[in-house]
């Protein structure tokens, strides 16, 4: 935020507080914050803990919409905190909360862990279809095998897509957009043979079937991930290898 | 025993009324239309194997002005069905790599409805021939 | 309180925590090793690093250039036989990163790509579009969780390590969505919390660099060495600080003053030419970039904005389509920050702080001088970049050193006895627990790190002053006594940042102390250490030397000095530019290209 100038341009932000050892539930606090053009609401957050009210918490790192902490709702759309600027928001009041569909911890911090188990379930790492000793050097890999996944690797983990996403809403256990964009982003590297582990972890009423394609992951997801095209896709792949399965079994 | 004490939020019980979701329940209800259609035609069916009677019946209630207004709303609900049933199409599929670039999905889209569309106005001319036929 | 007991722990998980505890886990599958972060492992601040990391691939290149270009470029402060053994395994470990998955970017038939960085002879950095160090730290974390023997600490802070008898034994974290602490008891614990650059008020890093394993390895007797030396990237984004990533100059980009001239020709970096030539002008190393501009701004020859003085950064010759095929991550920053469309229009950019160069004292195995003790990464001073980092030899250092550490400290835990369970665990919890009831002069800590940016931006910046450092010296001391006055207003346990955050202020005033007094000391100018006040020159004579800063409590640390690891490279002249391949012939007893060699310019004084 720019220090040359005081400003006097103030926006009213109202954040759903939530402080488990003394509030039974989340309640609006407002505040009234100084702003200038160049701010996000990130550093607005920033301003009220360190001169108004020292317990707000959130969570934030790098400040330029890679690292995927802080995720939030901000007037009802789940964003980044770090790149949604506060000149869009006024001159109205901004309604701050935690990202929705998930437990709140605190304040605008809420449980993470589910979602980083479920990355951890689909077998996150390539499974290299041939094995190369180091001294081999790398495998190739041409720019157009790249392209098959590369806006899938570029999920930051954010969790906006899970926050607009109503069947995750509706089923907490709902494997989600972003842990299937990593799936796939594995499943269609050119270099990995782990498909077939994978695809177990996609069947049924938890995994890609849940999925009713509403598609407002893609239209959130700050990276252009589309996550919606990773689970859409994967249900071809959930209905065949459920057919397949017969076929397989009978063989030797 | 520590502080900790998740608070679990309810999701919104009309969520698919309110924006971002409106449009994906417009999309859902056009489906709809599709069966109402459906049902018109069977109803069509049951009354053209009733009899004469039955299906002249028939043909009076789909000649009134109330059928017209009913199915020009279906229509545009059918329509808009097709259109988002493509729009979707590309989610459906890996992508697409010609030359190096990923094919753009709105092209996929505008592909799928061309051909929707040719195909159509084929079934359309087949039918409108064999009926100046027989 | 709750206990835990591993034969490794690591501190940190980003890139060099994580390539800890997988060459842990692998060389060996037996042990059970505790990885503690304060973030979930995706969060760390490796996941900003845009440009790349170095690796020698193409033909025409070779281990001696880039241990050269290194070594220049660290002003020959390096210990040259740890640079010896980090060129012979860079690329090795990028062909390991890749085997894991890493996504780099190619050549049109399969091959890994290279592009230009500052100051390297050759082109050697492996980019991963300017996102390397995004999809370096996936790649880490989820290549991790192949290992059931990694036991994770996600959003675990730690309080402080666990020493006696000599020896490292764990250390106290704190959960932060409970606000209860853990003791963690380990044969061996590996270091790998990142660099300090949140002690100045403009920089490139994200909230959570604040020094945490420096200053605990500090406060129990391990020296910081050359923490004076602090890097200033050259192309941040004025206000904010974000890192605008030296890959932009690579693919051939322009640093143009408020007159639309390429003023690097002026410091000793041209002549200028249309196309990027490497160690020439805005391929130069970073030190001597940031270093222009403090000179084009004391001209008056920088463009004023709203968020500060500003150049600006210019990518339009290079097109459209290049732009956003090599550089996507910059186009948005640029548009959403500034404002600003790459394509059409230059960014205004500007110097801010971006990595430290000093750090936890080891040598070429990782270990520290205390026992059980490792470090790697940025939190570490292993001895390769000296008075100043090239650029793509950080990403590159996570991997080697990362690797080096966790089989390091599986070593050496299978070679200890269990550590104890001490008594020093409830004491540290009970210091921490102290600072939710101090009631002093009632300061907010946010307060006090304001002025701790503000005064180690002013002493400690891209030139330096006696009389300056002395007063942020002196400014540092103070604020550590306020600290001892602060009173939280959150005084719950559950997600309590106001909590942690102050103990992370605590952290950064010890770690900036370190870094004040050491710049105070070295009157000389090396690097990224330059002084405008008498000590304008290198002094190899007296400063051919490591500086090292010995914590002692309350009072001001302590400095010693150390000598250089000198093996294939004796000091010589460091330059760039025409002057440069000057340079280099004139060492080679060949004749320069054509014409006569430009006149040495010292670019401190032009």
């Amino acid at each position: 935020m720019s220090d040359t100038i005081a400003s006097s341009k103030t926006i009213e932000l109202r954040v759903l507080r939530y402080r488990p050892a003394s509030d039974a539930e989340p309640v609006f606090v407002s505040y009234r914050v100084p702003y200038t053009d160049d701010m996000s609401v990130l550093q607005a957050l920033q301003s009220i803990k360190d001169t108004q009210d020292g317990s707000l918490s959130f969570r934030w790192s790098c400040r330029m919409a890679i690292c995927g902490s802080c995720g939030m709702m901000i007037n009802g759309e789940p964003k980044l905190a770090c790149n949604t600027f506060v000149r869009d928001l006024t001159p109205n009041a901004a309604v701050i909360e935690p990202l929705q569909n998930f437990p709140i911890e605190r304040d605008l911090v809420v449980t993470v862990g589910d979602f980083v188990k479920k990355i951890e379930s689909i077998y996150p790492y390539l499974m290299p279809k041939v094995p190369k000793p180091i001294e081999d050097g790398t495998y190739l890999q041409t720019p157009a095998q790249m392209t098959s996944y590369e806006s899938f690797s570029d999920c930051i983990n954010c969790m906006l897509c899970y926050a607009a996403c109503p069947q995750f809403g509706a089923n907490p256990d709902f494997i989600g957009p972003g842990a299937m964009a990593l799936l796939q982003r594995y499943n269609g590297d050119s270099r990995d043979g782990g498909q077939q582990f994978r695809l177990d972890r996609i069947h049924g009423e938890d995994g890609v079937w849940a999925c009713t394609a509403v598609g407002v992951c893609s239209e959130v997801c700050p990276k252009q991930v589309d996550p919606a095209n990773a689970i859409n896709q994967n249900k071809t792949n959930s209905a065949l290898d459920f057919f397949l399965r017969y076929v397989r079994r009978e063989q030797p | 025993m520590s502080e900790r004490r998740p608070f679990h939020r309810l999701q919104p019980r009309h969520w698919w009324a309110h924006k971002p979701y409106r449009a994906y329940t417009v999309r859902e209800l056009s489906g709809v239309a599709v069966a109402v259609y459906g049902a018109i035609l069977l109803v069509g069916l049951f009354c053209l194997w009733r009899g004469q009677d039955a299906y002249a019946v028939y043909r009076r209630i789909l000649a009134s002005d109330w059928s017209f207004v009913v199915h020009a709303v279906l229509l545009a609900a059918v329509l808009w069905h097709v259109v988002t049933w493509f729009e979707i199409l590309p989610k459906t599929m890996p992508k697409l790599i010609l030359r190096g670039r990923q094919l753009p999905q709105r092209q996929v889209t505008a592909m799928g409805l061309l051909i929707a569309l040719v195909c159509s106005a084929a079934l359309l001319v087949v039918v409108v021939a064999i009926g100046a036929m027989s | 309180m709750d206990h835990f007991d591993a034969d490794i722990l690591i501190l940190g998980a980003g890139g060099a925590g994580l390539r800890a505890a997988i060459a842990a886990a692998q060389s060996a599958p037996e042990s059970t090793i505790a990885l503690v972060s304060k973030v979930y492992p995706m969060r760390s601040h490796t996941v900003a690093a845009e440009g790349g990391s170095a690796g020698v691939v193409q033909d025409h290149d070779s281990l001696d250039n880039h241990f050269n270009d290194t070594v220049a470029g660290g002003d020959w402060l390096c210990e040259q036989d740890v640079v010896e053994y980090f060129v012979e395994h860079c690329t090795p470990e990028m062909v390991q990163l890749e085997h894991w998955g890493c996504p780099w970017s190619r050549k049109p038939d399969g091959h890994i790509n290279v592009r230009a960085f500052g100051g390297m002879k050759i082109e050697r950095t492996w980019f991963a579009a300017d996102r390397s160090g995004f999809h370096i730290l996936h790649t880490l974390f989820q290549t991790s969780t192949r290992f059931p023997s990694i036991r994770r600490f996600d959003e675990h802070f730690c309080v402080d390590l666990l020493t006696e008898d000599g020896r490292a034994q764990g250390a106290v974290v704190l959960s932060l969505s409970t606000g209860e602490f853990a003791a963690i008891h380990a044969r061996a614990v590996v270091i790998a919390t990142g660099g300090a650059g949140r002690v100045f008020r403009q920089n490139t890093n994200g909230g959570i660099v604040t020094g945490d394993g420096m200053a605990l390895a500090y406060r129990h007797g391990v020296p910081l060495r050359d923490m004076e030396f602090v890097q200033y990237h050259p192309t941040c984004l004025p206000g904010t600080g974000i890192l605008i990533t030296e890959a932009c100059r690579g693919e051939g980009a322009f640093l143009l003053n408020k007159d639309g001239n390429r003023y690097l020709q002026d410091y000793g970096l041209g002549p200028a030419e249309a196309k990027p030539r490497n160690k020439y002008m805005e391929l130069g190393p970073r030190d001597r970039l940031s270093q222009a501009f403090w000179h084009e701004q004391r001209k008056g020859r920088t463009l004023t904005t709203p968020q500060g003085e500003a150049v600006l950064l210019d990518l339009r010759h290079i097109g459209s389509a290049r732009i956003k095929e090599r550089l996507p991550l910059i186009c948005d920053l640029a548009k959403q920050f500034m404002g600003v469309d790459a394509t059409t229009m230059p960014i205004p950019v500007r110097p801010a702080v971006h990595y430290t160069m000093g750090g936890i004292l080891v040598d070429i195995r990782t270990a520290s001088p205390l026992a059980g003790l490792f470090a790697a990464g940025e939190c570490s001073s292993v001895g390769i970049h000296g008075a100043n980092r090239l650029g793509s030899n950080s990403l590159a250092e996570l991997s080697v050193f990362g690797r080096v550490a966790g089989e390091q400290a599986a070593l050496f835990a299978r070679g200890s006895s269990a550590a104890r369970r001490s008594d020093q665990a409830a004491d540290v919890a009970a210091k921490a627990l102290a600072l939710l009831d101090q009631k002093g002069a009632g300061e907010r800590h946010a307060v006090l790190r304001a002025e701790m940016g503000a005064s180690m931006e002013k002493g400690c910046g891209i030139y330096r002053l006696g009389p300056e450092m002395q007063n942020t010296c002196d400014t540092l001391a103070e604020l550590r006594k306020r600290y001892a006055g602060i009173t939280l207003e959150d005084k719950s346990r559950a997600w309590n940042t106001d909590w942690i955050t102050a103990i992370e202020l605590g952290f950064q005033l010890d770690v900036a102390q370190a870094m004040a007094h050491s710049g105070l000391a070295r009157t000389e100018s090396r690097g990224a250490h330059q002084r405008l006040d008498g000590f304008e020159q290198r002094d190899d004579a007296n400063f051919l030397r490591h500086s090292l800063a010995h914590y002692r409590s309350a009072d001001t640390p302590h400095i010693t000095y150390a000598p250089v690891t000198i093996t294939k490279s004796p000091p010589g002249q460091r330059a760039y530019g025409a002057l440069g391949e000057h340079e280099e012939a004139a060492s080679k007893d060949v004749s320069p290209k054509g014409g006569r060699p430009p006149a040495p310019k010292d670019p401190a004084h032009v």
